[in-house]
Formats: C-alpha cells, sequence, structure tokens
C-alpha cells in the first residue's frame, strides 16, 4: 500500500538550516572568518553526520578550529565521517563532546589517542575504512549533513579552485550537496575569478577566507639521504626479480623510503638492465620527489595523482607530458579517481609494510595505536572486477598455482601485490612475528577486526634483504609458510626455517635470493642512487621543485 | 655505573673452510644501528674467532647464528674477527661483514 | 689501490666517511695512519656508561703528501656519536698538529733553506658537534689543547679546516675552525658555535626553529658562510673537488695562506668588528637582509641557484667592504 509521505523533508531542512546562517552571509557566499562559529552553529544539529575534509595531506584545519570552539550545549554528539583525523583538534572534538562517533580511514599521528578515545569511551568507532571504501559509503549509507571542506581559492558564487590538491573534496561535495547537504569551504583567498572552476559554485553554500592557508603535509617526501644499502639492495632485487621478470608497466608505489629507493636507482640500475621503456611507464603516484631523476631520464609517460605534494607544483606544471594539468595550465589531483586508477588499472602494487605474520598478512598496525591505512588496501588487492589483460597480470595469473582450484582450466590474471619488509627493523624489532600486533590492538581498542593492510591471500610476492618469495605460486598454506620463514631472516620466524625445505623452495624458483637472480651485493650501496640529497632532486628538476624548509640541507 | 658494556665471544668453524690470508682488514663505523669489524689473520686450527663490544643484551644467540651463516657462506677460516656494535640489526650486521671482506679482496 | 683513489676522488664529500676523506685527500697511496684501529685505542670512559665504542675513538688521524708537501690529517667521522670530541679524540687531534708542528721544526733546523713546497701542513676534516659530554671535562681539556697546538704552528705550518660533512662543525669545534689559516666549504657544510637544536632550546621556537632546515642552512650553511667571509672557498661536494681547493691553497706561500686567516693580527680584528658592526646596523631580521647589504639585489634566488651560477653572481660581504 502507497504511503503518505512527505518526500522532501531535506530539502526543508535544509533550507530552515540554511536561514539561520542566513545573517552571517553577505556578497552572494561569502562568510567573514570571524563568523565562522555563527554560522557553524546555525547548521549543525545534535547527532548530525559531519565531514571535516582532510586527509594524509591538506586538512580543512581552519573550519576543524571553529567547531571545535562550538557550543557543547548546542552542538554535540556528532558522527564524523571523514578520510582522516590526523590533527590534534580532530581528537579534541571527542575530548569535549562535540563528537561522539567517527567512521574513517586514516589516524596517522592520531592514532594512539584514538585508541586511547575508544578505551575510554568517549569515541565510538564503526570502522576503519580504505579511502574507496569511505567515498563508497558516503553514497551509500554514511552521507554526510554538512562537510566543511578547504580550497586554495573561492569567489562569491561560491566557485572553488582546489587545484593542485584537489584530493577528495569532489567526492564528499558530490554526495553531501546531491542530498541536500549543506557545503562550507575555508579559502586560502577570495577572489573575483578563480584560477579554474574546481568546484562549481552552486554546490558550494558557504565561502570563508580563512587567516592562514590550509595545513599541508608533505607526506610523500623521503629524503634520499635517509636511504640504507639494504634499501639498495632490496630495490635491486625488486627491478631485476619482479619489474623486469614480469614487465611491470602500469603500477602504484607505496609510501616510504623502500619504494623510493626503487625509484632513484631507475635511472642507473634500471637503465643498465635495459629495461627503460619495458617497466614503470604508467602511475597512479603522487607527486613523488624521488621521482624526478626518472622522469627526467624520461622513463615515465603518465602519472596520475591522488593529492598534491608539498614544493611539487611548479615541477609538475612544467611536466604536462606526465601529470594531469586542467586548461589553465595547473596540475588537479583526484583522490577518488587515483584509487579507482590504482585499483583496476595498475598491475602492481609495492610498498613497504611494518609486520607480516607467518601465514602472510601484514599491517602496519601497533598494539596501541587505530592508524589505519588510508589508501594501500585498495592498491594492495586483486581487483577482482578487472577483466582487461596485459602481460604483467596474464603472467602472474598463471603462475597462481592454486587458481584452478577455484576456475578449473579457465585463466584468468592477477595482480601483483609486493610488500617490502627488512627481517628486523630498527632496535632489533622483528618484522616478522607469529602474531600480529593488530589482534591485541583489536583487543585494545574493541575493533571487530584485526587491522590487516593486506591479506595474504592478495599478497603476491615477499620481498626482503634475504630474497623473494613467490607466494602465488605455492601449492597450499604450508608451502606459503615455508616460503615465508626462507625470508625471514633470522627473526624467530625465520630461524624456524629447515634449510632442506629453502632450498627446495629456491630450486622450485618460489624463493629467489640476490645470488639466485644474478645481483652483486658488492654493489648494493647509495652510489647507485641517481640523487642523495634533497638539493640533488632540485638539481635534476632545473630548481622547479622547491622543497619544503624542513627538508633543505644547503 | 651498573651498566656496562656487554661482550660476547665464541668460536666458529666453516663447512668449507678457505684460509682468511690478510694480516688485517678493518670496516664500518659504529653509528647509529651499525658497526666496525676488524678481521685478522691468525692460526686457530681453522676456526674463527669472534668477539663482540656492544650496548645491546639478549642476542648473544642471533649473534652466533649471523656469524656461523657468514663463515659457512664465506669459508672464511683462521681468523679472528672484532666488532664494535652499536645497535646494528642482523640485516645490518650480514651486509657488514660481507662489505669487510669483499675489501679485502 | 689506485682505482680505489681514483673511485673515491668522484664520491661525495658529504657522503664520505672519516677514513676514505682522509684517504682521498692526499695523494694517492701515500696516507698512512696513526692510532688508527689497529691499535684499538678506543673511549675508556664510554664502556662505563654502557655506550659503544669505535676502535679510533671517531676520528682518522695520520699523513699523507699533496706534491711534496707532508700534510698531517685528522678526519673527524660524525656518525659515531656525532663526531664528539673526548679524551682519545681530542688527544688525536691535537697530537696530530703537535706532530706536523714539531715536523716542522725538525725540518728547518736541519735545513733551514727547506723550500716552502716541502714544509708541512694541517688539514682537518671536521665532522662535528664539539664536546663528548659523556667524557665532558676531558674532550673540553682537548678542545683547548688544540688551540694551544695552533698558536704554536702560527708562523710555521698552515692549517686548512674542511668542511662539508653531514653534522657540520659545531659547538667548541667551531671556535678551533675559526682559529684555522683557511676554511674550505660546500654548500652542505654547517659552522657554528651553538648548534641549532640548543638555540631553539634555549631561546625559544620563535627565535629559533630548528626543525627549519632552510633557516638553520641560510644561517650556518656554506652558502651564507662564503657571503659572510667566514669560508674562503666554497666548492662543490665531491672529495675531488675539496682536494683541488686544498691544492691550490697549499700551492701558495705561507705568508699567502695567513693573509687568508680571519685572525692573527689587530687590523684583521678589527676589521672583523667592523664587520659585525655593519651587520648590526642593518638590524637583520634574516640571514638574507645581511646578503642584500653586501649587495645582493634578489637574496631570495641566491639559496636554490646552482652552485657555479652562485659562485659568478655572488656578492661577498667582505668584497663590499
Amino acid at each position: 500500500m502507497k504511503t503518505k509521505k512527505k518526500w522532501d523533508t531535506r530539502k526543508t531542512d535544509y533550507l530552515e538550516r540554511m536561514s539561520g546562517a542566513e545573517p552571517y552571509i553577505n556578497n552572494g557566499k561569502v562568510v567573514a572568518a570571524e563568523d565562522t562559529i555563527n554560522v557553524l552553529e546555525a547548521v549543525i544539529r545534535l547527532f548530525d553526520r559531519v565531514n571535516i575534509e582532510g586527509n594524509n595531506q591538506k586538512q580543512a584545519n581552519f573550519l576543524a578550529e571553529a567547531l571545535i570552539k562550538c557550543d557543547t550545549q548546542r552542538i554535540h554528539d556528532l558522527y564524523m565521517v571523514q578520510s582522516a583525523v590526523p590533527l590534534p583538534v580532530h581528537l579534541d572534538m571527542f575530548e569535549v563532546g562535540i563528537a561522539k562517533k567517527l567512521d574513517f580511514a586514516y589516524g596517522g599521528p592520531m592514532g594512539g589517542r584514538v585508541a586511547e578515545a575508544i578505551k575510554n569511551g568517549k569515541l565510538e568507532l564503526g570502522a576503519i575504512h580504505t579511502y574507496l571504501e569511505l567515498f563508497a559509503r558516503y553514497f551509500i549509507d554514511l552521507t554526510p549533513r554538512v562537510s566543511l571542506i578547504c580550497a586554495y581559492e573561492g569567489d562569491a558564487d561560491g566557485n572553488l579552485y582546489t587545484g593542485f590538491n584537489t584530493e577528495d573534496t569532489p567526492a564528499i561535495v558530490e554526495a553531501t550537496k546531491f542530498s541536500q547537504g549543506i557545503v562550507i569551504a575555508q579559502v586560502n583567498k577570495l577572489v573575483d575569478k578563480v584560477t579554474r572552476v574546481d568546484i562549481p559554485g552552486e554546490w558550494v553554500d558557504m565561502v570563508i577566507e580563512s587567516p592562514k592557508p590550509f595545513f599541508l603535509e608533505p607526506l610523500f617526501t623521503r629524503d634520499p639521504a635517509n636511504i640504507t644499502d639494504t634499501q639498495v639492495l632490496m630495490a635491486m632485487m625488486a627491478i631485476k626479480g619482479i619489474y623486469g621478470e614480469y614487465g611491470v608497466k602500469r603500477l602504484n608505489h607505496g609510501i616510504g623510503f623502500n619504494t623510493a629507493a626503487i625509484e632513484l636507482i631507475l635511472p642507473t640500475y634500471g637503465e643498465e638492465l635495459g629495461l627503460k621503456g619495458k617497466i614503470c611507464t604508467e602511475f597512479a603516484l603522487n607527486p613523488h620527489p624521488t621521482m624526478i631523476p626518472a622522469i627526467e631520464s624520461g622513463w615515465v609517460e603518465s602519472i596520475h595523482s591522488f593529492g598534491g605534494e608539498l614544493g611539487m607544483q611548479k615541477y609538475c606544471e612544467a611536466r604536462g607530458d606526465v601529470f594531469f594539468l586542467g586548461p589553465d595550465g595547473t596540475m588537479r589531483s583526484n583522490r577518488a579517481f587515483s584509487q579507482t586508477a590504482g585499483h583496476y588499472a595498475c598491475d602492481m602494487f609495492i610498498g613497504g609494510t611494518l609486520q607480516i605474520d607467518k601465514y602472510g598478512n601484514s599491517s602496519t598496525a601497533t598494539a596501541t595505536r587505530v592508524a589505519g591505512f588510508g589508501g594501500a588496501p585498495n592498491m594492495g588487492c586483486d581487483a577482482k572486477g578487472r577483466r582487461h589483460p596485459s602481460d604483467a597480470w596474464l603472467k602472474c595469473g598463471a603462475e597462481f598455482t592454486s587458481q584452478s582450484e577455484y576456475l578449473g582450466p579457465m585463466p584468468r590474471g592477477k595482480r601483483l601485490v609486493v610488500q617490502m619488509l627488512e627481517s628486523f627493523g630498527e632496535k632489533m624489532v622483528p618484522g616478522f612475528v607469529d602474531e600480529l600486533d593488530a589482534w591485541q590492538l583489536a583487543k585494545n581498542a574493541n575493533l571487530a577486526l584485526p587491522p590487516v593492510m593486506i591479506y595474504a591471500d592478495d599478497l603476491t610476492h615477499i620481498l626482503t634483504e634475504e630474497g623473494i618469495a613467490f607466494m602465488h605460486k605455492c601449492r597450499n598454506l604450508e608451502e606459503r609458510m615455508a616460503a615465508i620463514r626462507g625470508v625471514a631472516g633470522f627473526t624467530e620466524v625465520g630461524l624456524a626455517a629447515k634449510s632442506t625445505e629453502t632450498k627446495a623452495l629456491r630450486d622450485k624458483g618460489i624463493i629467489k635470493t640476490p645470488e639466485d637472480l644474478g645481483i652483486d651485493r658488492q654493489r648494493a650501496n647509495r652510489s647507485l642512487l641517481a640523487a642523495k640529497s634533497v638539493r640533488e632532486l632540485v638539481d635534476w628538476s632545473d630548481g622547479l621543485y622547491d622543497p619544503p624548509a624542513r627538508f633543505r640541507n644547503w | 655505573m651498573s651498566k656496562q658494556l656487554h661482550e660476547i665471544t665464541f668460536e666458529l668453524k666453516a663447512q668449507n673452510p678457505t684460509d682468511f690470508v690478510e694480516d688485517f682488514a678493518h670496516f664500518g663505523v659504529v653509528g647509529s644501528g651499525d658497526m666496525e669489524v676488524i678481521i685478522e689473520q691468525k692460526n686457530l686450527d681453522g676456526a674463527v674467532k669472534v668477539k663482540i663490544v656492544t650496548p645491546v643484551t639478549g642476542y648473544d644467540e642471533v649473534w652466533r647464528r649471523v656469524l656461523e651463516r657468514f663463515v659457512n657462506d664465506t669459508g672464511v677460516a683462521n681468523a679472528s674477527l672484532e666488532i664494535n656494535d652499536n645497535n646494528a640489526t642482523p640485516v645490518v650486521v650480514s651486509l657488514r661483514l660481507r662489505q669487510a671482506l669483499s675489501e679485502v679482496d | 689501490m689506485s682505482s680505489k683513489w681514483e673511485n673515491i676522488q668522484k664520491r661525495s664529500f658529504l657522503e664520505s666517511e672519516a677514513r676514505t676523506r682522509a684517504l682521498g685527500l692526499v695523494d694517492p697511496g701515500t696516507f698512512t695512519e696513526l692510532a688508527g684501529p689497529r691499535h684499538r685505542i678506543s673511549s675508556p670512559h664510554l664502556p662505563l656508561l654502557g655506550e659503544a665504542v669505535e676502535f679510533d675513538d671517531g676520528i682518522v688521524t695520520g699523513v699523507g703528501l699533496i706534491g711534496k708537501k707532508p700534510v698531517f690529517v685528522a678526519s673527524q667521522e660524525g656518525r659515531f656519536i656525532g663526531g664528539a670530541v673526548g679524551e682519545v679524540h681530542g688527544a688525536k687531534l691535537a697530537n696530530i698538529v703537535r706532530m706536523a708542528r714539531k715536523a716542522y721544526d725538525e725540518m728547518l733546523a736541519s735545513n733551514p733553506d727547506l723550500p716552502e713546497e716541502k714544509r708541512p701542513a694541517v688539514i682537518i676534516s671536521f665532522d662535528t658537534g664539539g664536546v663528548r659530554l659523556h667524557e665532558a671535562n676531558a674532550g673540553l681539556l682537548a678542545h683547548a689543547e688544540v688551540m694551544d697546538q695552533f698558536q704554536d704552528c702560527k708562523g710555521k705550518v698552515p692549517i686548512i679546516a674542511l668542511i662539508g660533512s653531514r653534522v657540520g662543525c659545531f659547538g667548541g669545534m667551531g671556535f678551533v675552525a675559526a682559529a684555522s689559516d683557511v676554511i674550505i666549504m660546500s654548500q652542505f657544510g654547517r659552522l657554528g658555535l651553538t648548534g641549532p637544536e640548543v638555540i631553539e632550546e634555549e631561546m625559544g621556537k620563535d627565535e629559533f626553529d630548528a626543525s627549519d632546515r632552510a633557516l638553520v642552512y641560510r644561517t650556518t650553511g656554506g652558502r651564507h658562510k662564503y657571503i659572510m667571509g667566514d669560508c674562503n672557498v666554497l666548492v662543490a661536494d665531491s672529495i675531488a673537488a675539496f682536494r683541488g681547493a686544498l691544492q691550490e691553497v697549499l700551492g701558495k706561500l705561507y705568508a699567502e695562506i695567513a693573509e687568508m686567516s680571519c685572525i692573527g693580527s689587530l687590523e684583521k680584528i678589527q676589521y672583523q668588528l667592523k664587520l659585525v658592526d655593519l651587520c648590526v646596523e642593518t638590524a637583520p631580521k634574516d640571514a638574507k637582509d645581511v646578503w642584500k647589504s653586501a649587495g645582493n639585489e634578489n637574496p631570495d634566488d641566491l639559496t636554490d641557484m646552482p652552485l657555479d651560477e652562485f659562485l659568478t653572481t655572488v656578492k661577498r660581504l667582505t668584497d663590499r667592504y
């Protein structure tokens, strides 16, 4: 039976909230910075789902600082749905009671406080997501009622220029606005005409010029000075034993020194192996400064980026054949699209981790920090919806021994998912463990699941200083565990390896050591790096790269 | 003053020994997470004498395993190894020992 | 040996450890290490504190040749406790300078007409934060001894400081370097007295933010010191470049080298004081203000331009006044 029901309650609610903000809106959609708290108090209601834009890079920190100053009698118990909570203010919000629930993807430096807040009952955690997963839920069951976003420029009509650091903004705004929600933007500069319309003015309700530019974290900048000889060895093994072996052209690199080392020996070691043009031609990747030498040496045809990277803007603009530039000549990143690209269009993910258990599950979670994984799991899994072939994908699929258990003789490709890990980290912390700390964290923070970054069934290769374990070539769990032991060095896990067993796996090509790969360990030192310092990156870029102050050593 | 540097000593024998013929070799810097080693020729009836000086305790067995593997992989014999360590991981130790030996070649 | 030496020449000075620098700065095959790892003279104090020791206590000392000139070399290792000067380390440093001066005295005594090109010199490759706090009394005493030795060298043995390693040259060793005759730096070298972290701790982050490395370098780095005149020669970051500059300096007569020194006479001190006054007059808020007053129209450009361009365009305070 058809029920009598109002079908425009969202719109009515929207208009009612906006009328409260009306007195503070002037000259189109402009709100003065000093009225920020007033408009937030006018449009936000108890228990609202609210998004404060922010990820592992840019942050709408001015609006976050304003929200926490709102009257807690009027606004409390908000349900925060947002990519990340890396700033102290994000957690203060829970301490003072403005916010109660959280669904997010990345805690970064606040991981410890998230765990604490859960434990002392200040924060109810929905779940830890990947970026793409969280964006997906914005359109299904976690649609924000109010979103507080940030942009470089805004005009009186609400048009925004998010430029280089567009990142999450389109996904948030679309989900919010098209469900009659409210979008408030902090902008670094109010202008008459924005450089480029990244977000149309109709989709934005208020524009506030913030006293200070939004916060940006140069998360993807790795100083080549800190790359170790062991990392160079592992990078050589990756290039020769995996990139070259499979002819990996389309890929994503994780954050960290392991992949930075790979990027920096492409123009030296990679070139020497004759792999230029055969590997690493297209990336879903942030503008890593350590990519500059490879780009300048003509290795790379295309890079689409999740976000910007502090100091790389001018360089990217000057390399329009590689990066995605708008008609205005500046780059646009887009996290949702780049994550999708990384998931479906890349043949490989390679990145570092902190722990791998004896079964091959890996995680960066520690017992006391709910840090989340950002986008890594979207990259570090087999895209089950993928149907288009490529050489690397087909080769890996053909080697996937247990695939026929499910598919019979039906051929199917497999994405390469590679985890790099030294058997021991600093201060003798073992990388290979019996049980991931994630289990303890799940207990400590009442999580339904131990947070796993990459599950063993997605992982195809483990690369340590000892060698590469080709996990997907193994017949069963028992063989996979033996392969892990065989590359786990002198950790407890590795010490359990039997030399006969490891030898048999080497004969089968399931384990390959540097010697098996024909890699001369003596050459594994920093002299192989195309740039050994940030200064040399600047020189490679012809002065276009403008590194943040903290990375300057001249 | 209860803290002291920890000293570990043991002797090993390679499965396929080849005499260490260099009189004296030194390699490495005792940076944080790093180590140095002196390798000297000694008539030890084919054995390798190892002495490690380190601020870290509790890893004597790991040191032995790492050195055992180094000695067996390289066949080094009739040599004394003296190591000054400052929190080097087995990964770094293995690398430095091999580098030290190649420095001699 | 020679191919190893050739190899070393191309290496980054910044990246090179103390022994590599010592070997590569002198002529191939001429370096003889004194009190090296073979002698195992490590710190007697560190073990009592449970701190790791090094066979050479973080400094390489020895003699070699540059052309016909015997050079007495000290090369500090910043990776071992920040190149800090403890008792053994300091004694080795003081002694290598003393040996140079004694060699000079003996050589001149037996042959008063010894040509300048055969007379000894001292080169010190600094990589240190100054005194080693674990053995501070001995370390401080060593600083004083080195300064004494420097004084004894005046009029006899030139002392050349090389600064381009990771730790730079700070603390008491900053004074020691300043008392040398010639300072050769790369843009990665840093020279100062109080280290950036200490300034921040004492004066607050608003006064000096030690994590702002751009700020740290433009107040202590090679480019700045070159503009200020504290650094005599600014070179590229390779052992060969440092060696080249060293050969050029050591090719001069002693009197010419001593003239390059910032101190050593009343006139020189008065000139230094005048430079300080000029800096104070401009009331600088940043090193760049001083660069401007030295005649650099666009000081912002000076930090990032390639070194060659920097050397041809830069105006130095000492040129202006």
